[in-house]
């Protein structure tokens, strides 16, 4: 068991929970040494996850998550380096940065609590709500369409794109194992049902309309059959999208052939060489 | 005949000609003769098309600024004679070249003497294209400067060398046609005696990006912004041989959660903007300042608000800097006044950001960023110690380690991830010694509190400031940061002209070195606040520190720097 000094203030039936049990298991599962996985907290009931994890961790800014992780892993590529953020800091406040690390094919892996309403403020709209809901903030509907992160993610060079339901945690932690040991972009949107800001997308909401991508037929190597399965309306297909090996962002970093940054002594800098050409 | 002791050359024309190269390559002809040199530029927002001018200043003693009149000015195209009718005197020697432009000197009924130059025509004869035109001026301008054509060519080589030995033998050929040309009609201006010399010469963000590399750089995160892009484009060019990273990412808010992230993991990080760029960066100066992560930000002012004036300085965030982000934390600012201070200081930077486990903002400027200067370097290598890193990190009874330990010592013990036994959350909540967020009372009195500690402590840091004092003085100069360098210059003139002045100049703006300068607001004669911004943003910042108004003050915000010329004048109708 950890040993964690806080509890979880999450309401009662939240899909945080799942996704809690669901990611301790998972990152258990990869064999991985505590001390060299970090997490990165966005801002959110999500990001509220950072005091009840024994892990090193960072709770960042409201969308700024993914760049923080990024950041880390440049300098110590050794570590894993894990993103848990909400709708709305991922494809929000954050979405220029959810595009840009997968142009790079950084090695992060970027859990999304997809609830689809910004609960920790009490229920307003987010980028992933449905056009026509009434929130707090769009009394009279939502006039946008919502977004779509897993057909951005397969035209988007993603390298590793999943979907997954909360409450399915062992389904979830299996693919938060093979998410983490993915080297590259890694996308699990978590389906997460939200009781008491979002009661009509309830559990059996979702089993009506969930299918398994694997009982589909679906093989995760076919992009343009990914994003026929992302485009679905009638159905929510979860499981693996598409998968493809390539490098790392730090795979390609010449400077990062030696070892992690971090390892680099700054004792003695020379710059003899460097100054050269200002005399 | 007296010889000179001064030169001033500039070259002007339309941007995309290389008006930039040309100046650079005559200001290391310069240098490389043990001249003094300082060199100012000026360029407007545009790719090609837009007037871009060049001027070196060479002088056998120090020079610190650029100058209103030019002895020498090569005229590109007919802007480079219409736009500095007012730097011409009689002394003036305006070099143009009617085969190429349709130039009609006669007409502005000018003073200065006149030197038709068929440069485009001598760089064909030579062999090369119409591009080489320039190094015919260039190789003009060596003999009019009574330089030695053979330091042109040793760094025409030098500059030209991935180029191949073709174009480095046109571009010669080119500037000994100009040479003859010019040889043959003239006598040279000026007489440049060579000696040997241990100066470098540099911009101030050359000085800046080598001094960051000095003081240990590790991560360096930038969105290109000018006057701070060429930070950006030496580290990145340099990264491989310095054994660093540089990430030009999406946004400058990617820039800064990407630096705090580094830092998190243990590298030294900095990242580098102007002032519209450091507006969105704001935030996570504060996320720095309450997860106690070393972070150092080069700000190298622009005129704003906005867009402003996008390629021209100013000294017009001082107190932004100093007061930006929402809530308390301690930040240090420092401000250098030339590449030998931007050198020294970002290396300071980046060891206090560690030593205090704060953010540390270094606040240049376009003048500063991208002047060059005469700069001497003590050393070349460079030892660095580290700061509050824990690599044995023992977690208490919670399975936490408790990294904001509420202890004597504000500065409290840093793991980094990797580590184990360093397990802490770093969080932009407020948080408890493990860093898990906390909304308690008391402990948030005692974060805030510790946090705010370690401001107290670096006032012991604060060096002694650039100080200059004359007996029977008239007047007293308080500025900062490139400031400097035209009150020097000024202070030269106003000594040969027997009116004897002190100044003061800080480079280190927060915490703000009262005690320094509340000694001379109250010791000496007469003083007198010179910046580049409208509001007289010092002269607040020195009322609100020492309790003293500052009530005369020297104000320039149309985007230039102040001219050694305009301050002398000042003074001489004040006094």
């Amino acid at each position: 068991m950890l040993n964690i000094p806080y509890s979880p203030t999450w309401c009662p039936g939240c899909g945080n929970f799942a996704i809690w049990a669901a990611l301790k298991k998972g990152l258990v599962d990869t064999g991985y040494p505590a001390e060299k996985i970090c997490i990165f907290y966005d801002v959110g009931c999500s990001g509220n996850m950072s005091s009840f994890n024994n892990y090193y961790g960072f709770h960042t800014l409201h969308g700024r998550a993914l760049p923080t992780a990024v950041g880390a892993k440049l300098v110590n590529h050794e570590l894993k380096v894990i993103v848990i953020i909400g709708d709305g800091g991922c494809y929000g406040e954050g979405g220029t940065h959810f595009i840009n690390l997968m142009r790079g094919n950084h090695d992060v892996t970027i859990l999304v609590h997809n609830n689809h309403r910004y609960s920790l403020t009490t229920g307003q709209t987010s980028p992933t709500t449905d056009r026509g809901v009434k929130t707090k903030s769009t009394p009279e509907g939502v006039i946008e369409e919502p977004i779509n992160p897993i057909a951005i993610a397969i035209s988007n060079h993603g390298s590793f794109i999943a979907r997954e339901f909360a409450p399915d945690i062992s389904r979830l932690s299996a693919r938060i194992t093979q998410a983490v040991n993915h080297l590259g972009f890694a996308l699990i949107d978590i389906l997460q049902p939200c009781p008491v800001f979002n009661p009509q997308q309830s559990h059996q909401w979702y089993r009506e309309r969930l299918v398994n991508l694997e009982d589909e037929g679906h093989s995760p190597d076919n992009r343009e059959a990914a994003w026929k399965q992302a485009m679905r309306a009638e159905k929510l297909p979860i499981g693996l999208f598409f998968e493809e090996q390539k490098p790392a962002y730090h795979q390609q970093v010449n400077e990062l052939a030696e070892g992690p940054l971090v390892r680099r002594s700054i004792d003695t800098i020379d710059l003899t060489s460097i100054i050269k050409e200002f005399k | 005949m007296l010889a000179k002791q001064s030169f001033v050359w500039k070259v002007a024309g339309a941007a995309g000609e290389g008006i930039m190269t040309t100046g650079l390559l005559f200001s290391k002809t310069c240098a490389r003769h043990g001249l003094y040199i300082f060199d100012y530029t000026e360029y407007p927002s545009l790719i090609r098309g837009g007037h871009n001018t060049y001027q070196v200043h060479t002088a056998t003693d120090p020079v610190f600024a650029q100058k209103n009149t030019v002895d020498l000015l090569i005229a590109l195209n007919k802007e480079g004679i219409e736009l500095h009718l007012k730097e011409l005197s009689t002394d003036s020697l305006l070099v143009f070249d009617t085969e190429h432009q349709k130039i009609e000197p006669e007409k502005y009924n000018l003073k200065a003497k006149l030197l038709d130059l068929p440069m485009i025509r001598l760089a064909k004869e030579s062999g090369g294209e119409e591009v080489m035109a320039n190094n015919v001026a260039l190789g003009a301008s060596v003999y009019l400067a009574g330089l030695d054509l053979t330091v042109l060519n040793q760094i025409i080589t030098e500059v030209f060398i991935d180029k191949g030995p073709k174009i480095i033998n046109l571009n010669q050929q080119a500037a000994q046609r100009g040479y003859e040309f010019v040889k043959s009609k003239y006598q040279p201006l000026f007489t440049a005696i060579k000696q040997e010399t241990s100066h470098l010469t540099m911009t101030g963000n050359e000085a800046i990006a080598l001094g960051a590399l000095a003081g240990g750089l590790q991560f360096y995160a930038a969105y290109p912004m000018t006057p701070s892009s060429s930070i950006l484009h030496f580290l990145a060019a340099k990264a491989r041989e310095a054994k660093i990273v540089v990430k030009h990412a999406e946004d400058e808010i990617s820039v800064v959660n990407m630096a705090i992230g580094a830092s998190f993991a243990g590298a030294r990080a900095m990242v580098g903007t102007s002032g519209g760029g450091f507006c969105y960066m704001v935030e996570a100066l504060g996320l720095a300042g309450i997860a106690e992560l070393p972070l150092v930000i080069v700000e190298s002012q622009r005129a704003g608000p906005a867009l402003g004036l996008p390629t021209w300085t100013a000294q017009g965030d001082l107190k932004f800097v100093i007061n930006a982000s929402h809530g308390e934390f301690p930040r240090i600012v420092l401000a250098p006044g030339d590449a030998k201070e931007a050198f020294e200081l970002a290396r300071l930077a980046l060891i206090l950001a560690e030593k205090y486990q704060i953010p540390v903002i270094l606040l240049s400027d376009k003048y500063l960023s991208e002047s060059r200067f005469n700069i001497t370097l003590e050393a070349t290598t460079f030892a660095n110690n580290r700061f509050g890193l824990t690599t044995n990190p023992a977690p208490d009874q919670t399975g936490f380690f408790p990294r904001y330990k509420l202890a004597d010592s504000p500065v409290s013990l840093r793991s980094t991830p990797g580590t184990t036994g360093g397990t802490y959350i770093a969080n932009a909540d407020e948080h408890d010694e493990y860093g898990l967020s906390n909304e308690d009372s008391n402990m948030r009195t005692a974060q805030v509190a510790k946090r705010q500690q370690k401001l107290k402590e670096a006032l012991a840091e604060i060096p002694f400031q650039f100080w200059q004092e004359e007996p029977k003085a008239v007047l007293t100069f308080i500025s900062f940061g490139s400031t400097k360098g035209p009150i020097q210059g000024a202070r030269q003139t106003l000594a040969g002209e027997g009116i004897a002045t002190c100044h003061l100049n800080l480079s280190w703006i927060w915490p703000f070195p009262k005690d320094q300068v509340q000694k001379i607001v109250t010791s000496y004669p007469n003083v007198l606040v010179v910046e580049g911004n409208n509001e007289g943003q010092l002269a607040s910042l020195i009322a609100e520190q020492t309790g003293f108004m500052m009530e005369n003050k020297l104000n320039r915000y149309d985007g230039s720097p102040f001219y050694p010329e305009e301050i002398v004048d000042y003074v001489k109708h004040s006094i």
